[in-house]
């Protein structure tokens, strides 16, 4: 052990990339394994709650925990890493903002278990069963964590000292905490690791003026590779986004799709993109302005798809 | 003081300088009142009211917003 730090991983409501990523920062592992010894990794390697449990408080250095939190057990390993590590670091889009999982946001626990567990085509549950966190059965009751009706981001529950937002954070920028972290070198808390300027700073994309009659997806247009893609009609979302990622979407003709969430200056991803979108219209007729909007394919999704806990609308109305 | 039950809403009124500004300042003068539910933000166009500061509004405690210019 000597004088080694120690890292835990953990993983709530996410897909699994921000793990993925983890790894793709290919030899740079081998300097993380040189770095610290990793305590908790349940993706990679065998430790029980309990062992965490057993910790004294802050005997983890830094906790990366990627993912929104939405049920019972997130939560509760998210409040038991907080007491046990000095820095906790949210790791990607879910655990920054609430990321896809907090497009749930738009439903309630209802509504999501009623699709997920009834109407979706290839559900097969004459009984409707839907997930209940206590069941009894003959050998006793069997618990399951319960589902919130909320997705919420990690800061809405525990205290994170730094962000690395992405969906996943690039590589580069993960290279970048670990060694600010190796290095003690790291930044004040509450920092975002990431730049503090838009996509668009970081796009080499020609920019002009943008006059847009018509709003397409990018199957349906035959993108032209220099060009703004808001000005060819493509809802890109890198003018309210928080850069760092190198503008690398828009670089391969696809539009930034917002996962590095608001920059510093913007208190709402969605209304500044809503207000960005708007701006490009280029119509006075209020028919042919309600005509030209309806090309946008659910804008509540495309505004805020990576940042509905993040945002100044939380969520639907509930009741 | 009698305390009304009656629900008061509390609006936010964002307005242009040169326009409805202009006009709440000339009621002002004129002494003609109006009810104090209005909390005026003066803003030297409505085209710079973005939909965030309508959410902002909103999410501090505002009841309706006019946006008037």
């Amino acid at each position: 052990m000597g004088d080694k730090l120690n890292f835990a991983f953990y993983w709530t409501a996410g897909c699994g990339g921000c793990e993925v990523a983890t790894l793709d920062i290919d030899e740079k592992i081998l300097d993380v394994a040189e770095l610290a010894n990793i305590v908790l990794w349940p993706i990679a390697m065998d430790f029980k709650y309990e062992d965490i449990e057993n910790m004294d408080d802050d005997n983890i250095d830094v906790s990366f925990i990627n993912g929104a939190i939405r049920n019972t057990e997130q939560r509760e390993i998210a409040e038991l890493l907080r007491e046990k590590s000095k820095v906790v670091v949210a790791f990607g889009a879910c655990a920054c903002h609430g990321g896809i999982p907090s497009l749930g946001n738009f439903h309630n626990k209802d509504e999501i278990f009623q699709e997920a567990y009834v109407d979706t085509i290839s559900t097969n549950n004459p009984d409707n069963n839907l997930p209940t966190p206590k069941t009894e059965v003959a050998e006793g009751e069997l618990t399951i964590p319960e589902f919130f009706d909320t997705v919420y981001k990690l800061d809405d529950l525990i205290e994170v000292e730094y962000y690395l937002p992405g969906c996943p954070p690039s590589t580069d920028l993960i290279i970048k905490a670990v060694e600010a972290i190796a290095n003690d070198n790291l930044p004040p808390v509450g920092s975002v690791i990431a730049s503090k300027k838009t996509v668009c700073d970081e796009c080499d994309r020609e920019k002009k003026e943008k006059k847009v009659k018509e709003f397409r997806r990018p199957y349906e247009v035959d993108v032209d590779p220099e060009l703004c893609l808001l000005e060819q009609g493509i809802i890109c979302c890198g003018s309210a986004t928080t850069g760092g990622c190198g503008a690398n979407c828009p670089t391969v003709n696809m539009p930034c799709r917002g996962c590095y969430g608001p920059t510093s200056e913007v208190a709402d991803q969605g209304a500044k993109l809503l207000s960005a979108v708007a701006s490009v219209i280029d119509s006075d007729d209020q028919e042919e302005i309600a005509k030209i909007a309806k090309d946008i394919l659910d804008p509540g999704g495309t505004f805020y798809r990576f940042g509905m806990s993040n945002s100044l609308l939380k969520r639907k109305k509930l009741g | 003081m009698t305390e009304s039950k009656e629900f008061e809403p509390n609006i936010v009124g964002f307005l242009c300088n040169w326009c409805s500004y202009a006009g709440a300042d000339l009621a002002g003068i004129s002494r003609i009142k109006y009810p104090s539910n209005i909390k005026i933000i003066r803003v030297m166009c409505s085209g710079r009211v973005e939909p965030s500061h309508i959410l902002k509004a909103f999410k501090e405690g505002a009841d309706g917003i006019l946006v008037s210019g």
